[in-house]
């Protein structure tokens, strides 16, 4: 059963912003909107966004801020319902049988004939199927935690098209099945965070179901703002070279353009390296931890000097 | 403002995206939850509930600043328009409206306090009322301006403001305040034309923009691909983009389902074990995933130069879904820039395959001689996965046709596919040697527009490339 509605999460979009501000997450006005409606309306958050932006940071954020607990569902190709939802767990089943084998014995020693036995035994059919058998996976565990919290669904785009249909049907009713045990209803409804790298189109159903969010790469001036929040021993004016160079890199149109984390991996590596400046030599030294594919640093390289230029 | 919200909603939903009831409701929902103080709040609240696919974003953007107006920067046009505040002028008016002045119309009310929303509710609504129809053309403007004026009554209200001045004089205001207070009204006066002419042009505005995408769209499938033009191609790209992501979208699809299979007696039998032989789960003979391979062969000479464009996008955005790729130009001397393809971004792949390769742009097609070197050097990499798509309009400026190496490629591979980007009457015609060359393929098809270019490569997706049961 569905608990009496607690307190809201945020109370405004501004909270929102501030509050995810302080756990280290600079959420534009947008992803701030999209996460108080998410939380207002009880809507799954759609994120997509190039790889790296943030998007299971999002998430995780989330949970730190709600003080919720985080539960992550990880999709891949193959994933399926037991593996998402829960599985009975049949050596332990077969284990309990094998010891109680002397009372299932005593149980049916006198049963005249076979189908009497049979029907005793189905009348303990409950002892078998109940909680203690079950192993909830992630999306079961979601829906019956004792507190609410926060579903992480990743890279859904991963899974296949069969597992976003039953997802949806569970993320729209927030109850499930099982066969044995009747209809289970979520305690509280959790926060839904599913995240897409768009490998593949989503089917309608999902989307029309979920608040869309895009995150994009960051402007130069909130870029700035999150490297300085995440490496604060960085100086303001290597800050600002990496920034703008980080920024024409991605126009640079590689095969895969530097994201936050591989800006902020740069930017710490050349703070380790006790860096004052965006020196040629020691930029190309660092540069592979910016870009990733051997004919993207090719082409970097090429471009060094536009790259760095003042 | 709900209203206000479904026919923007509409006005999506003209512009081809798609959007449910239920998404509907959400927006609404949304709009309630963030209200309208903070505009880009209430965009980002819209755009959440309505926009599902990153590229109706910008469709999204467009319409959304058309048609909720910045009210703020609104107002702030319009007092600026009306110059500098006059308080005293406003509180001195303001003592006489609800004393006892003369009868004043309510429109004119709504202009002496100079409430800029109420004014533009107005105006929308009188402007709704007149019919916008077959406003269409910013000639159009003039016309319409005067009917929502008429409509609006602005007679009236200059009668109202002339009325207000005598009675004002009468009163026995001075001279100097009375310049100031029908300097003010006069003011306010072109304000309220200026509102009008504006939302007006915003509406023509609206529609040619509805109109003109939808037409390019339609204009631009159907237009041969020899004649496009430079900024034809650019807006093409994003079409053919669209295309291969449906098409990748129904590959990847049939190759999951086609991963079912069989029952693997062997290993459900091993697996059985933990639970003492009792098959408790089955384990599917996996089928091996049947990933075709796939060969182009473009001729990239300037005749069919965009119909290779596309092609050769086509077939990068569906590199995945192929084992392996390999792609070959030609004028005469064949290359092959597969690597490329590997290496680079969709347009840069292009451009190059177009213009850097190995290749010499400024002679003439010899499909004959790029075949027989095809032949000479590549025959042993084919196989029975192999499919071999060629496109060209095999105009082969009287060289010999060689149609020998094209029949050996094909005993060699599952099909030869041959897309000729020029119109079926043409073939055989003159240089063309396409007959010839017919017969040494499973399929041929014509491809003069983008349009025939879909329907053959969803036919492709779709029936050819099907697992054989």
């Amino acid at each position: 059963m569905l608990t009496a509605p607690e307190a809201p999460v945020f109370q405004s979009v501004d909270e929102v912003q501030e509050r995810f501000r302080r756990a280290g997450y600079i959420a534009g006005r947008r992803t701030a909107t999209v996460v108080y409606l998410a939380a207002r309306m009880e809507r799954p958050i759609l994120v997509e966004g190039p790889a790296g932006v943030g998007k299971t940071e999002l998430a995780k954020t989330l949970a730190d801020v709600s003080g919720r607990p985080l539960i992550r569902l990880q999709c891949y190709e193959g994933l399926d319902e037991g593996k998402a939802l829960y599985e009975w767990q049949y050596a332990k089943q077969l284990l309990y049988t094998q010891l109680l084998r002397e009372r299932i014995g005593e149980l049916i020693a006198d049963a005249p004939s076979l189908p009497e036995a049979v029907a005793r035994i189905a009348g303990q059919e409950d002892a078998f199927f109940s909680f203690r058998f079950l192993s909830p996976r992630p999306l079961l565990a979601a829906l019956l935690a004792e507190r609410p919290v926060v579903l992480l669904v990743d890279e859904i785009d991963k899974a296949e098209p069969e597992f976003e249909a039953f997802l949806l049907e569970v993320l729209s009713d927030f109850q499930v099945s099982v066969p044995e045990l009747g209809t289970l209803r979520a305690r509280h409804i959790p926060l839904v965070v599913l995240t897409s790298n768009n490998a593949r189109e989503l089917g309608d159903g999902l989307k029309r179901r979920c608040l869309h969010l895009f995150i994009d790469f960051p402007s130069p001036a909130e870029e700035l703002e999150i490297i300085r929040l995440k490496v604060p021993e960085i100086s303001e004016r290597l800050a600002r070279a990496v920034v703008a160079a980080v920024q024409r890199v991605r126009a640079l149109e590689l095969r895969k353009p530097p994201s936050v984390s591989e800006a902020l991996d740069w930017a710490r590596s050349l703070v380790v390296l006790n860096a004052e400046r965006l020196e040629p030599a020691l930029v190309d030294a660092t540069l592979s931890l910016l870009v990733k594919y051997e004919k993207d640093l090719e082409r970097v390289r090429g471009a060094l000097d536009r790259v760095l230029a003042e | 403002m709900d209203a206000r919200l479904l026919e923007f909603i509409g006005e999506l939903r003209r512009a081809e995206l798609r959007i449910s009831p239920s998404e509907a409701v959400d927006a609404l929902l949304a709009a309630a939850e963030v209200g309208l103080d903070d505009r880009e709040t209430f965009r980002a609240a819209l755009a959440a509930t309505l926009v599902k696919s990153a590229r109706d974003q910008e469709t999204f953007d467009r319409l959304f600043d058309l048609y909720f107006l910045d009210l703020r920067a609104l107002d702030r046009g319009l007092r600026t328009a009306l110059g500098p505040d006059d308080p005293g002028v406003q509180a001195l008016l303001a003592s006489l409206l609800d004393g006892d002045g003369p009868e004043l119309d309510p429109l004119t009310a709504v202009l002496l306090t100079g409430e800029a929303p109420a004014l533009e509710a107005a105006v929308r609504a009188e402007a709704r009322r007149v019919g916008l129809e077959r406003l269409a053309h910013a000639l159009q403007l003039g016309v319409y301006a005067r009917r929502v004026a008429d409509g609006l009554d602005l007679a009236a209200v200059e009668r109202d403001l002339a009325a207000l001045l005598r009675w004002l004089e009468a009163r026995g205001l001075d001279p100097g305040q009375l310049a100031r207070v029908r300097s003010y009204l006069e003011l306010r006066l072109e304000g309220l034309r200026r509102l009008i002419r504006r939302h007006l042009e915003r509406e023509v505005e609206r529609r040619a923009w509805r109109r003109g995408e939808r037409l390019v769209a339609e204009r631009l499938a159907d237009t041969p691909l020899f004649a496009l033009t430079a900024d034809q191609v650019t807006e093409m790209k994003a079409v053919v983009a669209r295309l291969a992501r449906r098409i990748r979208d129904a590959l990847a699809l049939r190759q999951r389902r086609a991963r079912r299979g069989r029952i693997d007696t062997r290993r459900t039998t091993r697996r059985s074990l933990a639970w003492g032989g009792v098959p408790m789960e089955l384990v599917l003979r996996r089928r091996r995933r049947d990933r075709p391979k796939l060969v182009t062969i473009c001729d990239v000479s300037d005749s069919v130069r965009n119909a290779s464009r596309f092609m050769l996008q086509l077939v990068w955005s569906l590199q995945d879904c192929f084992s392996r790729v390999r792609s070959f130009v030609f004028v005469s001397e064949i290359a092959e820039v597969t690597e490329a393809f590997d290496a680079y971004p969709v347009e840069r792949a292009i451009e190059w395959a177009l213009r850097a390769a190995s290749v010499d742009y400024h002679c003439r097609s010899d499909f004959g001689y790029a075949f027989s070197r095809f032949v000479a050097s590549e025959l042993d990499t084919l196989d029975r996965r192999t499919t071999v798509l060629v496109l060209g309009d095999a105009r082969n400026n009287y060289n010999d046709p060689q149609a020998w190496a094209l029949r050996m490629i094909r005993e060699r591979v599952r099909g030869v596919i041959w897309l000729n980007p020029e119109g079926q009457w043409g073939w055989g015609v003159g240089d063309s040697v396409m007959p010839l060359y017919a017969t040494a393929c499973d399929v041929v098809r014509e491809c003069r527009t983008v349009r025939q270019l879909a329907e053959v490569v969803d036919e492709l997706a779709h029936r050819w490339w099907r697992p054989r049961r």
